[in-house]
């Protein structure tokens, strides 16, 4: 959770709440101009889209932020079939970079299909594009990849797996909806990663529940963001 | 400025080490915020409200930020009393000062809850939470009404001799008449504010933006209203009174002691500060000795009024 920043140890409280963030990669104790430092340092990557993403990009070197983490359950990497297909939509794209590496690390085959609006919304093309995956791409208006949505490769790519892959989808909720359909109908295991609101990111407020199947919430802090899609009550959403 | 400070505070017949709590709901069962704070140095803490069987929450959207606030229907999720008696409560660090929260739809329930959490020696007070605002049966029904509430008083007051607090709720015309009500059925203490019941809409869906379309206001938007009731209950009555709306700093909580109370509960900054409870009641510290004050208690109801 990324707070609005501090003046002298005391956090400011318009807009009031800390922001839930995906670690986009972690750089090591190596700084952005690739100088060795004693820091461990995190990169974010984010779409400004209001009050408090506004904020974290006005922000100049130098300047403290709050931040409280790592927090949660990421994605599972382990002991999986060969194939991982990852499917990134809009800013979802951001949760999955890191996913690549560590799959990549473990000798995984890696499918990234990540599609967008347009050309210019595709973000971090060029950062998945070198790294030793295959990559398709896919735009709504067709300026980038094929023309479309991420669902039509990825329902012609799992059907050719033979029910060897899993997927891993981050994405607007009817994006995650449709892949978690297509890999059930082929009895796939499909995770996916939440972003409802919430206040707190460590199980305390209770807001951030998403509605289990079968029953019950689940926390998306504490027990997610990332869970089987199995696992969830997709009606009503998206 | 004094060398040594008594930081020490009576609330309601609790011994507190100092006079911040933490707010019910916004602290889970303790256990969460053991990485960011030393239960043992904050005044302590009210858990999240119980109700006899564990219970499920709104379904989502249950929060949404507002101008210097958030707006949340939760509903009185909680694991049971059975589960907070039997698991919560020993996984706590012995110097926890836990006060309990009870929840339900009328006063048989409530007065059950207070005998059965008054049982387990870890159980410092109890607080009855009369105010919910996001509740479709009990709660706020009993805060809104005095004949309601002075029977749901007396009830719970017959199933307990420890120390009673009642949470009031802001949703009320005349708060000061609520807190009488109380003191005259043998309450111990109030705690005010609950959320203030409120709404928000999202224009381009036009739909509200929770799902269970009120919700209940927190955070400092709240605050000058909680300070303003607190002042008000302070001039009707003589039991302890807790302070809770919207504290972010120590300078929050000073106000509350100014206006009459002796405790203060911290609330939604937890969220977006797990330590602030420990920072507050620091604060308070270092405003005491500022100001040449011996004793924190002596900060209650010390403000000067305008002509005084």
């Amino acid at each position: 959770m990324l707070g609005a920043g501090a003046e002298a140890g005391v956090p400011r409280w318009d807009p009031l709440l800390p922001r839930p963030m995906a670690v986009y990669r972690e750089l090591g104790p190596i700084d952005l101009d690739g100088n060795s430092t004693a820091a461990h340092q995190v990169e974010l990557l984010y779409r400004v889209v209001g009050r408090g993403t506004t904020l974290l990009a006005e922000a100049i070197p130098g300047q403290r932020i709050s931040v409280v983490g790592p927090l949660g359950r990421g994605f599972p990497i382990e002991s999986e079939p060969a194939l991982a297909v990852l499917v990134g939509g809009g800013s979802g794209i951001a949760s999955l970079y890191a996913l690549a590496e560590a799959l990549i690390r473990r000798g995984r085959q890696v499918l990234v299909i990540l599609g967008a609006r347009s050309r210019a919304d595709l973000l971090a093309r060029s950062d998945f594009a070198a790294l030793d995956v295959e990559l398709v791409c896919t735009t709504e208006d067709g300026s980038q990849g094929i023309r479309g949505r991420v669902t039509e490769p990825l329902a012609e790519r799992l059907d050719a797996v033979n029910g060897q892959a899993t997927v891993f989808a981050v994405g607007p909720t009817a994006m995650m909806k449709a892949c978690a359909a297509l890999s059930a109908d082929r009895s796939l295991t499909c995770y996916v990663s939440l972003e409802n609101p919430m206040a707190c990111g460590f199980g305390v407020c209770l807001g951030c529940a998403a509605a289990r199947a079968g029953g019950g919430f689940s926390l998306v802090c504490r027990e997610g963001p990332v869970f089987e899609a199995s696992e969830l009550d997709w009606t009503g959403l998206a | 400025m004094s060398a040594t400070l008594d930081e020490r505070v009576d609330f309601a017949g609790i011994a507190l080490r100092n006079p911040v709590l933490t707010a019910s709901g916004t602290f889970g069962y303790g256990t969460e915020f053991a990485p960011f704070l030393d239960l043992e140095k904050i005044g302590g803490f009210v858990a999240k409200s119980l109700t006899l069987e564990p219970r499920s929450g709104n379904p989502p959207p249950r929060i949404a930020e507002t101008p210097a606030g958030m707006l949340n229907a939760i509903s009185i999720e909680n694991v049971g009393v059975r589960a907070f008696l039997e698991e919560k409560l020993p996984a706590l660090p012995q110097g926890a000062v836990v006060i309990a929260s009870a929840f339900g739809t009328e006063p048989a329930v409530y007065a059950e809850l207070a005998a059965r959490v008054s049982e387990h020696p870890r159980i410092a007070g109890i607080e009855i939470n009369a105010s919910c605002p996001h509740v479709k049966a009990g709660g706020i029904e009993f805060g809104q009404d005095p004949k309601l509430l002075a029977e749901l008083v007396r009830a719970v007051r017959r199933a307990t001799s420890r120390p009673l607090i009642v949470k009031l709720s802001p949703n009320v015309t005349d708060i000061a008449e609520m807190a009488r009500v109380c003191e005259a059925e043998g309450a111990n203490g109030v705690s005010l504010i609950n959320a203030v019941q409120a709404m928000e809409v999202d224009v381009e869906t036009r739909r509200p933006v929770l799902s269970n379309i009120l919700g209940g206001l927190s955070g400092p938007a709240i605050r000058p209203i909680a300070l303003r009731m607190v002042w008000q209950v302070a001039q009707a009555v003589d039991i302890s009174i807790c302070g809770v709306g919207g504290i972010m700093d120590a300078d929050d909580a000073v106000k509350f002691l100014l206006c009459g109370a002796s405790a203060v509960q911290v609330g939604t900054a937890n969220y977006l500060d797990p330590s602030a409870a420990l920072r507050i009641a620091r604060g308070i510290a270092d405003y005491a000795r500022r100001h040449g004050f011996e004793r924190v208690a002596d900060l209650t109801g010390a403000l000067q009024a305008p002509g005084g």
